[in-house]
C-alpha cells in the first residue's frame, strides 16, 4: 500500500508540476464505450490519433468512431421552455494536434459510434427528451431534467436517475456514452426520489 | 506483501475515475500537512468536499476500514484532522431533521462509528432488507470507492445538508 501511496503521490506532484508547464507531458482521462475511463499521458504537440491508439480507443480502418473533446454541459444553458433540444458538441479532427484542439491537463476526450444519444427522462406521468453528446454526464443529465420537471430546487437533489426497466443508478460523473447498449444510440431514464434507510 | 484488497484499493486510487473527482476538487487522500504517514492497511482516509455552509468546513475527512475491498464496502465515519481521530459528534455533518442526509450520518447508532447506508459494510450487514429496498445501492465486487466517494460526496452537497 505504502508503495501504491507513493506512486499516487508522485503522480499527484507530476500532475501539478505539468499543470504548471503545458508544453510538458499531460495526462487526459480517455473515454470509450464498453470499458472503463483510462489515464493517458501525451504530449502537446502530438496527434490526437496516436494518443487515442496508445490507449486502444480507436484502430487503423475504424475511423467511424466520433471524437468528442470535453464534458457537454449544453443542456445546462437551454431556455426552460425549449422541446427536444440538442447538443450541438461537434467531433473533433484527430489528425490533429492535442495543442491545435487545445487540450489541457486533466481533459477528457470521449470516442463514441453516435454523434447523440438520444435521452429520454420519465418523471410524474410525464417525458421530457432531448439529444445529448456522448460525452454529457449523468449529472447534467438530472441537472437538466430537474429543471424541465420543474422541481423545486430546495428538495430537487434528492431526486436521481435510474436506468428504465433496471435498479441501476448510474453515477453522476459517467458519461452517457459509456451507458448505451451497443447497437443503441439511446437511453431511457426515470427520475426518482432517493430512498431513506430505514429499518 | 501486500493483501489483495490492498493491491486493489491501491490500483482504483491511480484510475481515471478517482484522478477525475480529485483534479475537479470533489475527494481526495490527505497531503502530508495533514497526514504525514498513511495509517497501516486497512485503514485509509479520504476527503471529500462538502458544499458551503456558514462556519462548516468545505470538506470532511472520513476514515475507512477498507478490508475485503472490493468484495466488501468499507466502514467508518468522520475523521478529524485535528486529533487524528474519529470525529466528535458536535463537528459532523447535519441534515435537516427527518431527511435521509440526517438518516446517514446519524450518531445514535453503532456508537457512531458507521454510516447509516447501503455503502457502509457494518450497515449492510445488519440490514438484510436494504438490497430489496435500495437495489440500486447494492455493493457489489465490481463497485469501487469512486462509488462511495461519489454517493457521499453528492449527499454533502445536497439541500438536506444544513452545516456542522
Amino acid at each position: 500500500m505504502t508503495r501504491r501511496l507513493d506512486e499516487y503521490k508522485s503522480r499527484r506532484d507530476n500532475q501539478i508540476k505539468v499543470t504548471e508547464m503545458p508544453e510538458q507531458e499531460i495526462e487526459v482521462f480517455i473515454h470509450a464505450h464498453g470499458v472503463r475511463p483510462k489515464v493517458i499521458s501525451a504530449v502537446i504537440n502530438e496527434a490526437l490519433r496516436d494518443v487515442l491508439m496508445r490507449a486502444e480507443a480507436v484502430h487503423n480502418g475504424h475511423d467511424d468512431i466520433l471524437v468528442f473533446v470535453g464534458e457537454c454541459e449544453e443542456a445546462l444553458a437551454e431556455p426552460e421552455d425549449m422541446a427536444d433540444g440538442a447538443d450541438e458538441h461537434a467531433p473533433v479532427d484527430i489528425e490533429l494536434t492535442l495543442e491545435a484542439l487545445n487540450i489541457r491537463p486533466h481533459h477528457h476526450v470521449h470516442c463514441h459510434r453516435c454523434r447523440h444519444v438520444a435521452v429520454e427522462v420519465n418523471f410524474g406521468g410525464g417525458s421530457k427528451k432531448r439529444r445529448f453528446s456522448p460525452a454529457a454526464t449523468v449529472a447534467v443529465v438530472t441537472k437538466w431534467a430537474r429543471r424541465k420537471f420543474h422541481l423545486d430546487p430546495a428538495a430537487a437533489t434528492e431526486y436521481v436517475l435510474h436506468i428504465c426497466d433496471d435498479n441501476e443508478q448510474p453515477r453522476s460523473d459517467q458519461h452517457l456514452g459509456e451507458l448505451v447498449g451497443h447497437d443503441a444510440c439511446s437511453l431511457c431514464f426515470n427520475l426518482v426520489k432517493e430512498i431513506t434507510p430505514q429499518g | 506483501m501486500e493483501r489483495p484488497d490492498q493491491r486493489l484499493f491501491a490500483e482504483d486510487l491511480l484510475s481515471a475515475e478517482f484522478r477525475s473527482g480529485e483534479v475537479k476538487g470533489l475527494w481526495g487522500l490527505p497531503g502530508a500537512d495533514i497526514l504525514p504517514e498513511p495509517p497501516p492497511w486497512p485503514r485509509v482516509v479520504l476527503w471529500i468536499t462538502a458544499a458551503p455552509r456558514a462556519g462548516a468546513p468545505d470538506l470532511f475527512y472520513f476514515g475507512l476500514d477498507a478490508a475485503g475491498y472490493r468484495t466488501d464496502p468499507p466502514t467508518g465515519t468522520l475523521w478529524d484532522p485535528a486529533t487524528l481521530a474519529v470525529m466528535a459528534f458536535e463537528k459532523r455533518p447535519k441534515g435537516k431533521p427527518n431527511s435521509r442526509f440526517a438518516r446517514v450520518f446519524r450518531t445514535d447508532w453503532e456508537k457512531g462509528l458507521a454510516l447509516y447506508h447501503p455503502f457502509d459494510r457494518v450497515a449492510a450487514k445488519s440490514h438484510p432488507n436494504w438490497p430489496a429496498e435500495q437495489p440500486h445501492l447494492v455493493w457489489t465486487p465490481q463497485r469501487t470507492i469512486v462509488d462511495y466517494l461519489e454517493e457521499f460526496h453528492g449527499l454533502l452537497n445536497c439541500g438536506d445538508y444544513i452545516g456542522v
